[in-house]
C-alpha cells in the first residue's frame, strides 16, 4: 500500500515537473521609451499595471524604461531601439517614428481615446521662494537681468511646448504679428544661460545647480520641484495663458508583433485610462482626463487659459517646420544668454 | 572645454575683478554691497559655466552612444554601431611562401616562390543576429572565394549558414589556413572535402562544451574545393560532434582537451571526360601528385568519409591527431571492373612553445611582441608531425597504374615557427616523403621539401 502510494506522488510530482510553462505564467518584458519627466509617474504606474496584469492573466510583466528628451528618445527608437510602447512628449515625434522607420501606422493617435494622450498638463513657470524678480507672466522673461531656463527644442518635446506657449502668447498679445512675436521669443532666450537636452536635465539646472531666476516648465515638474525636489524652496507662477499639452502614448507595432507583446502592450496603454491609471497620473501632477478623477484633484491644478498647436500653429507639423527644423526660426534666434 | 580650464577661467575672472576694482580710483570707495552684488554675478556665472560644462558632457555622452565605434588593431580595422547590433570588419591575410626541394638532380619537382594565400576578408553583422563573411583567394596567380556565406545566429545552439565554407568533417581542414601549425596541412587532408556550397545548421551546446554541425552541400572531391556549381543533383551530408567537455574546468590540464568524429555521405557519377571523373587524385605536402586513377576510370556509387579527431593542448604543449576513412564507389568504363575502394590517412602532430606561451588550435599569442628595442623577441614554437595515407590495394592495378601511382605516402614533418606578433608569423619546415611503389622501377623517389612562409594576417 506504502509503495503504491510512493508511486502515485513520483508519478504527481513527475507530472507537474513537466508542466507546460504557460501553465505557471508567462513572464513578459517591455521597453517604454518615454520623455524625460514622466520617471516618477511610470515608476509608479508599472508597479500597478503588473499588478492588475498578474490578476488579471496571470502573467508576469516587468517594464523597463527609457527615459530622455522627447525628440532624442524618437530619433533612438527611429534608429533601433526596440521600444514596445513610445510615450513621448508630443504627436510629431510619435509621427515621426511612424513615418521615417514605418514602426506604426500614420493613424496611430486614433487608435485609443483622446487623441491617443491619457492626460495632459501645461507649462508653468517655477521660481524661487518669495519670488524675488517678480515674475507674474511671460512679458517678465524678457526682460533684461532676468536669466529663464528652459531646454533645447532640438532635443526636449517639453521645450518646443515652453516655446511655443512664449510664441502663441505673443500672437495673442500683439494680434498675430509674427514679427512681434520673434522679436519677443528672441529676447526670452537671450536670457537662456544653458540649454539643457531634457526638461529634467533643466529642473536639474535650476533646482540643484541654482542657475535662473525662473524656469520655464512642465506643470507636473514644477509641482514635483516645489513639494518634493525642493521643498519649500520655490513657488508655481501660472501664466495668464498658456499651451494645452497632449503628451502621446502608443503602441509601437513592428516591435510587439515581432516579441509577441502586441496584447501586454496594448493593455498597459489603454490601462493608463482606466480609474487607477487616471488616479497616478493626477498624483504625479498630470491632468487627468477621466472626468471623475479630474474633478477629485481640480483643487491640485490651477485653471490655465489654455490654446492649443492646432488652434495657434495649424499643428505639430507645421509647427515643427517653421520653428525647429534645421534653419527654423529657433535656430536664428537662439543666441546662448551672457 | 574640461573642467580645469573652465575654473581657471572663473577664477581668472574673480581674480580679474579684484584687480580692477582696486586699480580704479572711482571704486576705491564700493560699498559692500556692490561687492557682495558682484560677487553673487560672479559666482552666478561660474555656476553657469559650470552647468554647460556638465550639460556638454551629456550631449557628447549622448552622441558617442549614437555614433559608431571605428577600432583597428591585431584583429583588423571594424565599425561598429554604438548599439553593437552593427558592425563591419576588415581582415586579411598574405602568405609568401618557398617550396624548395632537395637532392632534386633530376628536377622531378620545382623550386619556387608563391603567394600561397591572399585573402582580404570582410565579415558584417546586421540586427545583432545576421553575419556575413566573404574571403576572396587571389593566392597562386588565381582568383577564387574561399568563404561567402550569410548567417543566421537565431540562438547559439542553431545557426542556419548558406553558402560557400568548409565542409564540417576533418579537424586540420576546419582549422583556418592561418592558424595552422605547419606550412601545408597533413596527408588526412587529401582525403578530406574543403571548400563546398550548401547549408549548414551548427551551434554550441552547454556553454560551447559541443558544437555541432549539419550540412548538405553539393558534393566536394577528396582534398578539393568545388566549383561554382554542381553538375549532378547528387547532394553530399556531411555531420560533426566534437566535445571539449572540460572546457569550464579550472584545470589548464584538461580544459583544451576536445575530441569528435566527423563524417560525410554522397553520391557521385563520373564521365569519361578526363574534367569530370569525379575522382581526386592524392598529393604530397609539396602539392606533386603521387596518386591518380587511370583515365577510364570514374566515380559510379556512394562516397563516405569518417574521421575521428583529438586535440589537446595543455599549456604549451600541443596535440592534433586525426583518423580519415575515405571510400568510394568506382568503376571502368572499358571492362566490368567496379569496387568500393577504402582509403585511409591518419596523422599525429607535437608542438611546443619554447618560450612558455599556451598552444592553442587558433595560433600562439605572444606574451611579448617581437621588439628588439625592448629586447622582446615574440615566441617560438617547434613542431613535429607523422602522417600517412595508404591507398586500398584493391585499386592496383585494375584502378590505378602501380608504376605511376603510389599505394602509400608516408611523411616526417619538423616545422620551426616564430610568432613575432599576434599580426605577423614565419616558419620554416622540413617535410621528408617516401613512398611505396608509384615508379617503374619500385618506389617513387622521396621528397624532401623544404617550406617557408612570412605570413601576414590580421
Amino acid at each position: 500500500m506504502l509503495v503504491k502510494t510512493l508511486k502515485s506522488l513520483l508519478t504527481a510530482v513527475l507530472a507537474l515537473s513537466i508542466l507546460p510553462a504557460s501553465w505557471a505564467g508567462r513572464s513578459v518584458t517591455l521597453l517604454n521609451v518615454s520623455y524625460d519627466p514622466t520617471r516618477e509617474l511610470y515608476k509608479e504606474y508599472n508597479g500597478a499595471f503588473a499588478k492588475y496584469w498578474k490578476a488579471k492573466t496571470g502573467d508576469d510583466v516587468t517594464v523597463n524604461q527609457s527615459h530622455g528628451g522627447s525628440g532624442s528618445q524618437a530619433r533612438a527608437v527611429i534608429d533601433g531601439l526596440d521600444a514596445d510602447v513610445v510615450t513621448l512628449a508630443l504627436a510629431y515625434d510619435v509621427d515621426a517614428v511612424a513615418e521615417k522607420a514605418g514602426l506604426l501606422p500614420k493613424d496611430w493617435q486614433k487608435r485609443l481615446p483622446d487623441n491617443s494622450s491619457p492626460y495632459t498638463s501645461t507649462i508653468v513657470f517655477l521660481v524661487r521662494k518669495g519670488n524675488p524678480k517678480n515674475i507674474r507672466d511671460w512679458d517678465d522673461l524678457a526682460k533684461p537681468g532676468v536669466s529663464v531656463v528652459t531646454p533645447n527644442p532640438k532635443t526636449s518635446g517639453g521645450a518646443r511646448w515652453n516655446y511655443l506657449a512664449a510664441w502663441g502668447y505673443a500672437l495673442r498679445k500683439w494680434n498675430k504679428d509674427e514679427a512681434k512675436a520673434r522679436e519677443f521669443v528672441t529676447a526670452i532666450y537671450k536670457n537662456v544661460p544653458v540649454l539643457d537636452s531634457g526638461a529634467r536635465g533643466a529642473t536639474v539646472t535650476f533646482v540643484e545647480r541654482g542657475i535662473g531666476d525662473v524656469a520655464v516648465s512642465w506643470e507636473n515638474e514644477a509641482f514635483l520641484a516645489v513639494n518634493q525636489l525642493g521643498k519649500g524652496q520655490f513657488e508655481i507662477v501660472v501664466p495668464s495663458v498658456s499651451i494645452l499639452a497632449e503628451p502621446p502614448v502608443a503602441v509601437v507595432d513592428k516591435v510587439v508583433d515581432r516579441r509577441g507583446t502586441r496584447k501586454v502592450a496594448q493593455a498597459y496603454l489603454e490601462y493608463l485610462y482606466s480609474e487607477e491609471g487616471q488616479e497616478i497620473a493626477a498624483r504625479n501632477y498630470y491632468r487627468p482626463r477621466l472626468p471623475s478623477v479630474a474633478a477629485k484633484y481640480a483643487v491640485q491644478f490651477p485653471k490655465v487659459d489654455l490654446f492649443t498647436v492646432e488652434e495657434v500653429f495649424g499643428g505639430w507639423q507645421k509647427a515643427q517646420k517653421a520653428h525647429f527644423a534645421d534653419g527654423g526660426l529657433f535656430d536664428k534666434i537662439y543666441l546662448p544668454g551672457k | 572645454m574640461n573642467r580645469r580650464t573652465l575654473l581657471a577661467i572663473a577664477g581668472a575672472i574673480l581674480l580679474g575683478a579684484g584687480i580692477i576694482r582696486r586699480a580704479s580710483a572711482g571704486d576705491v570707495n564700493a560699498s559692500p554691497a556692490d561687492v557682495q552684488q558682484r560677487l553673487e554675478a560672479l559666482e552666478l556665472k561660474t555656476k553657469v559655466l559650470e552647468r554647460r560644462w556638465e550639460v556638454d558632457q551629456e550631449n557628447a555622452a549622448a552622441k558617442s552612444k549614437e555614433s559608431s565605434t571605428p577600432s583597428i588593431g591585431k584583429d583588423g580595422y571594424s565599425l561598429k554601431s554604438a548599439d553593437g547590433r552593427f558592425q563591419i570588419k576588415f581582415q586579411g591575410d598574405i602568405q609568401a611562401d618557398g617550396r624548395f626541394y632537395l637532392n632534386d638532380k633530376a628536377e622531378a619537382f620545382t623550386d619556387t616562390f608563391l603567394l600561397r594565400r591572399v585573402r582580404p576578408t570582410v565579415e558584417v553583422t546586421a540586427y545583432g543576429i545576421f553575419d556575413g563573411r566573404i574571403q576572396p583567394n587571389f593566392g597562386g596567380g588565381a582568383a577564387g572565394v574561399d568563404d561567402a556565406y550569410a548567417e543566421l545566429r537565431f540562438f547559439p545552439f542553431a545557426k542556419l549558414r548558406a553558402g560557400r565554407f568548409k565542409a564540417p568533417v576533418g579537424l586540420e581542414n576546419l582549422q583556418s589556413s592561418s592558424k595552422i601549425t605547419f606550412v601545408e596541412r597533413g596527408l588526412p587532408a587529401g582525403l578530406l572535402p574543403a571548400y563546398d556550397q550548401g547549408v549548414q545548421l551548427h551551434g554550441d551546446l552547454w556553454g560551447g562544451a559541443a558544437t555541432y554541425a549539419l550540412a548538405v552541400q553539393n558534393g566536394a572531391l577528396d582534398g578539393t574545393n568545388t566549383d561554382s556549381t554542381d553538375n549532378n543533383d547528387r547532394k553530399d551530408f556531411a555531420a560533426r560532434v566534437f566535445l571539449t567537455p572540460f572546457k569550464a574546468s579550472a584545470s589548464d590540464l584538461l580544459n583544451d582537451l576536445g575530441f569528435g568524429v566527423g563524417a560525410a555521405v554522397g553520391k557521385d557519377r563520373g564521365t569519361t571526360n578526363a574534367s569530370t571523373t569525379r575522382l581526386p587524385s592524392y598529393k604530397t605536402e609539396g602539392q606533386n601528385a603521387f596518386f591518380t586513377y587511370k583515365t577510364n576510370i570514374i566515380a559510379w556509387g556512394e562516397r563516405r568519409r569518417v574521421s575521428p579527431q583529438l586535440k589537446w593542448y595543455p599549456g604549451p604543449v600541443g596535440l592534433l591527431a586525426e583518423y580519415v576513412l575515405s571510400s568510394q564507389e568506382v568503376k571502368s568504363t572499358t571492362t566490368v571492373s567496379a569496387a568500393n575502394l577504402r582509403n585511409r590517412a591518419w596523422q599525429v602532430a607535437v608542438t611546443y612553445v619554447l618560450t612558455g606561451e599556451r598552444a592553442s588550435y587558433n595560433g600562439v599569442k605572444p606574451r611579448k611582441p617581437f621588439d628588439p628595442k625592448q629586447n622582446t623577441w615574440g615566441a617560438l614554437e617547434l613542431a613535429v608531425r607523422y602522417s600517412q595515407l595508404d591507398v586500398d590495394r584493391n585499386a592496383f592495378p585494375r584502378f590505378a597504374d602501380p608504376a605511376k601511382s603510389s599505394r602509400a605516402a608516408r611523411a616526417w614533418t619538423g616545422g620551426l615557427n616564430w610568432y613575432l606578433n599576434p599580426v605577423v608569423k614565419t616558419s620554416v619546415d622540413y617535410a621528408y616523403t617516401w613512398f611505396d611503389r608509384g615508379a617503374t622501377t619500385g618506389d617513387r623517389v622521396a621528397e624532401r621539401a623544404v617550406f617557408s612562409r612570412i605570413q601576414f594576417s590580421f
